[in-house]
């Protein structure tokens, strides 16, 4: 099927602006979506998902990303009691509400994409379909309605290493749009250098940081990202007020006991939504303690003019003194084989073709 | 752990006069260490001065090619009469004394962008060349080699460090938290407004103190006699860098500073023991590490263009059985 990219229209055709000399240059307008989710509700959230989108498609984005896990939120009782008291039936709907690839969470994210020709990029709280370990994981659909990237979080940070698996080098990969090469990574993951790296040396021009992290510190995290390759950078949070977890969720009481708010204010997410520049200006944002959908226009060119400065997988790199070595292959818990003919049902039936090779299920 | 207080110094050099900007950094450390600072630390390439006029003048021009050559008469050699004040005054007020230079090789007419640190007992305990300068730099400085990424233990946290932009390399910083360090020297002449944020990514991801320190120089803190003195510069609001000296926490808060438009001396107090305890929450080099995904592998050997056999470097007869001298030797 030749689907059509809204980022690189048939006629005239833009081009990648690099190497085609008399070309057009390209801009893309991206949309930095800080909203709320419906704690621990999958179909609501992704509700919430298709209207913010068709807002922000409404406002010319072709570029559209949603926080960190939005989908159906953070589990935001690691972190108000103690590790694994009482939160058997918290769990229990984190499970439930988890996103199966392909699924029917799936399904409509790129059904969303694809009715508004937009590149969609959502956080979820991801599972095997016959798996108990949800995994911090980006998704990346095309406008064609493709799932074209996944990205597992490598290493979740402290209690959230109680609910969240680690991904492998296979979810590395950097997605191509057209116009824009996009990738990124999720939360602290981006204070791993050598994992930024391994991205940098793909090539990337528009980096994504879903995040639930507040504060100043995050943005000039942000900010050193994008001056440390050049490139565009899209933080973007989750905001939710204590008031907005539904009144039905169970234990209400317990999940927010007496004193959390008074010691932490009523924010459980703040918010911290950013656009940055190639140079580490700010372009927009950071937003905090409201919901909004931030939209930039991004110069694709900045992100390579500003490399004439500094380029941390080029000129401004010692492959002689450093190198890194990457394993991108999946980490598979059973190899198995057999002389039989493998089971057709083994890998899900044929949606797993939609899943590009390296996001294969493990 | 004992809890210390360290010193950032922003000042101006005498610019391309080696002897006067040593004696500016000796009465700097003096009025640091009366303060109780058991480190001090010096800007970018401080001694004698950083070649602002590389962004200044086209690159081949006489007048650059004149300020090129003083400053290459004016540089440091490791082992001099001038290294060997610095060396002193480390030993004679007990402090570790971090002085970034333009340096060269005795014989050598490459220059190098270099971060001395001086023992409080007097010796070159690190000499670390900045492994790759910056645009117009590159026609000033050569590049350093895998074996000055070291980290020393002080005794009250391990001290490291890398040069102005080589900050944005991400694997060379990956190497000194792999080498566990806790005070992290960022000696630069950047003074943009992005690089204060720099500093505190660098402090948050490696769970390490950051200094950054700058110069704080205007044209008329410059020389008469420099070459070039009136067609490249004017006057009191000509700055050559306005600086933005700054001590950060290892959470990534700011603990002093950054200090602009003036000379000054910045001071935080800092304690590697909460640096290392802070580590609990992200450990670059440990736990939030993927060894099994991600592993960099550094070439640490020096490089050298020729190697002498039967010689030394300095043409002497070698010791039978002796090494080639190290790094630091000299």
């Amino acid at each position: 099927m030749i689907t059509v990219n809204p980022l690189r229209p048939a006629a005239p055709h833009p081009g990648r602006w690099r190497g085609e000399a008399g070309e057009h240059m390209t801009m893309l307008r991206v949309a930095a979506v800080q909203a709320s989710y419906v704690l621990m509700n999958q179909q609501a959230t992704v509700d919430r998902v298709a209207t913010l989108t068709a807002a922000a498609a409404g406002q010319g984005a072709q570029l559209v990303v949603f926080p960190e896990v939005f989908v159906p939120g953070t589990p935001i009782w690691i972190d108000t009691q103690p590790i694994w008291e009482g939160d058997e039936d918290w769990f229990a709907l984190l499970a439930e509400n988890a996103v199966v690839l392909p699924g029917p969470a799936s399904d409509r994210l790129a059904a969303i994409a694809a009715e508004h020709r937009v590149w969609l990029v959502v956080g979820v709280d991801e599972r095997d379909q016959h798996g108990a370990t949800i995994y911090n994981t980006v998704l990346y659909f095309s406008p064609g309605g493709q799932l074209a990237g996944r990205h597992r979080k490598l290493m979740p940070t402290g209690s959230e290493r109680t609910v969240w698996g680690m991904g492998d080098g296979s979810s590395l990969a950097v997605v191509d749009t057209g116009p824009a090469r996009v990738g990124g990574l999720t939360c602290w993951e981006n204070y791993m250098p050598l994992a930024r790296f391994h991205l940098y040396a793909q090539g990337v021009d528009v980096w994504i940081a879903p995040t639930l992290a507040p504060g100043d510190g995050w943005i000039a995290t942000m900010r050193h990202i994008a001056r440390e390759n050049r490139m565009f950078v899209i933080g973007v949070n989750p905001v939710l007020h204590a008031d907005q977890v539904p009144a039905g969720f169970p234990a209400r009481d317990r999940l927010l006991p007496p004193g959390y708010l008074d010691r932490n204010g009523p924010w459980l997410e703040e918010g911290n939504t950013v656009i940055v520049a190639p140079g580490g200006e700010v372009l927009a944002g950071p937003v905090r303690q409201r919901e909004q959908t931030l939209i930039a226009d991004l110069d694709l060119r900045d992100a390579v003019i500003q490399r004439r400065h500094l380029d941390p997988v080029g000129h401004y790199n010692r492959p002689d003194i450093f190198r890194l070595h990457v394993d991108t292959s999946p980490h598979r818990a059973v190899s198995v084989t057999s002389n039989a003919r493998r089971p057709e049902e083994h890998h899900g039936g044929p949606d797993e073709q939609r899943i590009p090779d390296q996001h294969a299920r493990s | 752990m004992e809890p210390v207080k360290v010193a950032a110094v922003q000042a101006a050099p005498v610019l391309l006069d080696r002897d006067a900007t040593i004696g500016k950094v000796v009465a700097l450390a003096e009025k640091a260490a009366a303060e109780g600072a058991r480190l001090v630390a010096f800007p970018e390439a401080f001694v004698p001065g950083y070649p602002d006029w590389v962004w200044r003048t086209r690159p081949w021009d006489a007048t650059a090619s004149a300020l090129y050559a003083r400053l290459l008469d004016q540089a440091v050699v490791a082992g001099s009469a001038a290294a060997d004040v610095l060396g002193e005054t480390a030993r004679r007020l007990g402090i570790w004394l971090c002085v970034g230079a333009d340096e060269r090789e005795e014989t050598g007419s490459t220059l190098y962008n270099t971060l001395f640190c001086f023992a409080p007992d007097g010796t070159l305990v690190a000499r670390h060349r900045k492994l790759m300068p910056t645009g117009g730099e590159r026609l000033v400085w050569g590049t350093g080699d895998g074996s000055t990424l070291d980290v020393t233990d002080t005794g009250f946290g391990r001290l490291g460090g890398l040069i102005c932009w080589e900050n944005y390399m991400p694997l060379a910083r990956a190497a000194l938290y792999a080498r566990g360090v806790d005070i992290y020297l960022a000696p630069t002449w950047d003074n943009s407004d992005v690089w204060v944020p720099t500093l505190r990514h660098i402090a948050k991801e490696g769970r390490t103190y950051v200094l950054g320190i700058t110069s704080c120089i205007r044209a008329t803190d410059l020389p008469e006699d420099l070459p070039g003195r009136a067609e490249l510069y004017g006057g009191a609001d000509d700055w050559l860098s306005r600086g933005n000296t700054a001590i950060v926490s290892p959470g990534g808060d700011l603990l002093a500073g950054p200090l602009t438009g003036e000379e000054g001396i910045v001071y935080a107090e800092i304690d590697a023991g909460r640096a290392r305890a802070c580590r609990q929450q992200f450990d670059p080099a440990g736990h939030y590490s993927r060894a099994d995904v991600l592993r960099l592998t550094v070439e640490a050997t020096p490089q050298a263009a020729v190697s002498f056999i039967g010689r030394d470097d300095h043409g002497e007869p070698a010791p039978a059985g002796g090494s080639a001298p190290g790094p630091l030797a000299g």
